[in-house]
């Protein structure tokens, strides 16, 4: 059991780490808004905390805080995610659908070439010699974790309050939402922000797991995977990102033993999954259950 | 206490079995390059060159009379892939050491989990600065060009001694090109030549006119490119298109006969770095018998990664059979996690004849290569098809 723990723990956590990028993406499609932004502010996040770790600057920092370096390195992020936000999601949000899609897909490549020209992120080669905060690699769980259970809290919460039922009206008809009096631009700059907060600490927590970063992490590649842990997962449903990312992660890993030929199977299962599963898994979950409930009931 | 009982039994013997694992037969060695995605183009390269290596060597008699055996595991293009791939070779295949990954950050990502395994590592292709000194376990087979650079540039000067205005190009978001450059800008530097303009392109461009016409502004007459053989080979063909008649030297990203079909006969003349080369066969029979199986296996004259993945294979069993020659003990008496430390050190000692010459490892990881070479590209008349003719001697 300790060797399968050994050999995993990595894809463990890793599942868990993309889930919560799945997450940033679902907080805006709360509201309705296709944004493909997060994997910069995750990519932005890692610098934080890459640059905060290993940096001479810093170096005071670190000797005197320990291993509380870390909280504040997430806290920068934060900062960092909030702010930068706020400033991309007004301007960007005034476009709808596709052209929200592409000016987010824009600041990604912004993003991309500008940190490829800052000596301070080391170019192409990035930032290596992160220090750690773990031994094993499992134990990155304790950092993970928890904030997945808190993002998990807040989207369940908030689906419960005003603020989420303002979402869920932006979502499905913003002219309608904007004449009963919900703040569509606020509503929407919220769950937007919500989102890229979730990114940036996400990455200040990857740069350590994954002992370097470099801006081969925040290419639009990845914002497409990250999507489609949303879209397989199901769209509709907070487990929809968990489940998307799992089965994305994990299927490559556990189909190892098949070499070469993995990668077709693995194209094999996501083509099923969206031909036969439109609502992704949870969705499909959620047709079985009412269909299972439908044949016991009879009639009714 | 008494439900703890069991629970401490099956951790103590989950644990002893790890502690006592004996080396297997035939030796395991792990081979983790990128078979999938972006860089498969390399990483087959790499894969056809081990494979060569492990029936070359095994006919040859693999280490003293046991054979070895290579574990391949995809790393696929990304870091997350490339642990996955160390994880799995270092606790679930067993092997002695290592070879891979594809990418430098790749490395900056599974190496470290290797030095925490105590387990060597072999870098076939790891040409950033920084990845031997990752830790004690990591070392690398392939050399960064900081000798080889400044003599491309010296040949291209033999070629036309009036060089005077060079334009440096270079790939920023390769990691291997941004290293290189670095090197060809300080080679021009000291050899007294001027850089009129630096540019920068992406590896995934296709149209490079703002490049081209910066160098044509700066009235250069030497244009230096790192790059990959997709991008470069676009980049040369506009640079000639729109009239640059000087001289091209690229560096060792352009080593590929990939870039042939790209820019056709505008490819012709271009000087090549190269840290490998096929044309050494006369003088080197370990590249001869290497080159020849790799023609008679594959149809096709091996690539630099190729020869790569071969010495990489041939440092290691070569090591482990200095091993057996200085204990007396066979390999398979080992306990693993003591091989392993043994093998770190034994690879580190002497030098090894091999298909990109002689080489050693430092005791930092580093590995120093005696030759370089500098070759022309020579286009045949077709526009299609092409070498690499040898200039330097």
């Amino acid at each position: 059991m300790s060797g399968f723990f050994e050999n995993y723990g990595f894809l463990i956590v890793t599942i868990v780490q993309q889930a919560l990028l799945g997450l940033s993406i679902y907080f805006p499609l709360m509201a309705g808004q296709l944004s493909l932004a997060s994997i910069g502010f995750y990519s932005l996040g890692g610098y934080v905390a890459a640059i905060m770790g290993t940096h001479p600057y810093f170096a005071p920092w670190r000797a005197a805080l320990g291993f509380f370096m870390f909280p504040l390195e997430w806290l920068f992020a934060l900062i960092l995610g909030v702010v930068l936000g706020i400033a991309v999601g007004y301007p960007a949000l005034r476009l709808r659908g596709i052209y929200l899609a592409l000016a987010t897909i824009a600041f990604v490549q912004v993003v991309n070439v500008a940190v490829l020209n800052m000596p301070v992120a080391g170019g192409a080669v990035g930032i290596f010699g992160i220090p750690q905060a773990f031994e094993s690699r499992l134990d990155y769980i304790w950092f993970f974790g928890p904030l997945f259970a808190l993002a998990m809290f807040v989207v369940y919460r908030i689906t419960a309050i005003g603020r989420g039922l303002a979402f869920f009206a932006v979502r499905e008809d913003e002219l309608a939402a904007g004449a009963m009096g919900v703040r569509t631009t606020a509503n929407k700059v919220t769950a937007f922000v919500l989102g890229c907060a979730l990114a940036a600490v996400t990455g200040a927590m990857s740069a350590p797991f994954l002992n370097t970063w470099n801006a081969r992490q925040g290419t639009f590649d990845a914002s497409v995977t990250c999507l489609a842990y949303v879209l397989i997962g199901g769209s509709r449903s907070l487990w929809g990102p968990l489940f998307g990312a799992a089965l994305l992660v994990s299927l490559p890993e556990v189909l190892r033993p098949l070499k070469d030929s993995r990668m077709i199977l693995n194209g094999v299962v996501l083509v099923a999954v969206c031909v036969y599963l439109p609502q992704g898994l949870m969705g499909g979950l959620a047709a079985l259950r009412t269909r299972l409930a439908a044949g016991r009931g009879g009639v009714a | 206490m008494k439900r703890l009982a069991p629970a401490l039994a099956l951790v103590l013997c989950a644990a002893i079995p790890a502690l006592a694992d004996k080396v297997a037969t035939p030796i395991p060695i792990g081979i983790a390059v990128g078979q999938t995605s972006n860089v498969a183009l390399f990483g087959q390269e790499q894969v056809n060159g081990a494979k060569i290596a492990e029936e070359r060597l095994n006919a040859a008699g693999g280490v003293n009379g046991t054979k070895i055996t290579l574990v391949f595991q995809d790393t696929a293009g990304d870091e997350a892939g490339a642990v996955n791939a160390f994880q799995n070779l270092i606790n679930r295949d067993k092997v002695v050491a290592i070879i891979g990954p594809t990418l430098s950050q790749q490395a900056f990502a599974a190496n470290p989990i290797a030095e925490r395994a105590k387990t060597p590592v072999v870098g076939p292709s790891n040409t950033a600065k920084g990845v031997p000194e990752i830790g004690e376990f990591i070392g690398r087979i392939s050399a960064p060009m900081t000798q080889v650079a400044p003599y491309s540039v010296k040949q291209a000067m033999k070629l036309n001694p009036d060089i005077k205005r060079v334009a440096v190009l270079y790939a920023q978001n390769d990691a291997f090109s941004s290293s290189e450059t670095v090197t060809f800008q300080d080679a021009v530097k000291n050899l007294g030549l001027e850089t009129v303009t630096v540019q920068k392109f992406q590896t995934t461009d296709n149209d490079f006119t703002t490049q081209v016409t910066a160098v044509l502004g700066a009235k250069a007459d030497l244009v230096i490119i790192s790059g990959l053989a997709a991008d470069s080979g676009n980049l040369v063909k506009q640079l000639r298109q729109l009239g640059y008649k000087g001289l091209i030297v690229g560096g060792n990203g352009l080593n590929s006969p990939n870039m042939f079909p790209v820019c056709g006969a505008l490819c012709s003349d271009i000087l090549v770095a190269q840290a490998y080369s096929p044309a050494t066969v006369d003088k080197n029979p370990v590249n001869k018998d290497f080159a020849t199986a790799f023609e008679a296996a594959y149809k096709k004259g091996p690539a630099q990664f190729s020869a790569q993945a071969y010495t990489a294979v041939q440092v290691v069993t070569e090591a482990l059979a200095k091993i057996e020659k200085e204990t007396g003990k066979k390999i398979a008496d080992f306990e693993l996690a003591e091989l392993r430390e043994m093998l770190n050190k034994s690879l580190r000692t002497g030098s090894y004849m091999t298909p990109i010459g002689e080489i050693s490892i430092q005791p930092s990881g580093e590995v120093e290569q005696k030759d370089f070479y500098v070759s022309k590209i020579v286009m045949n008349p077709d526009g299609k098809t092409g070498s690499f003719v040898l200039v330097s001697e």
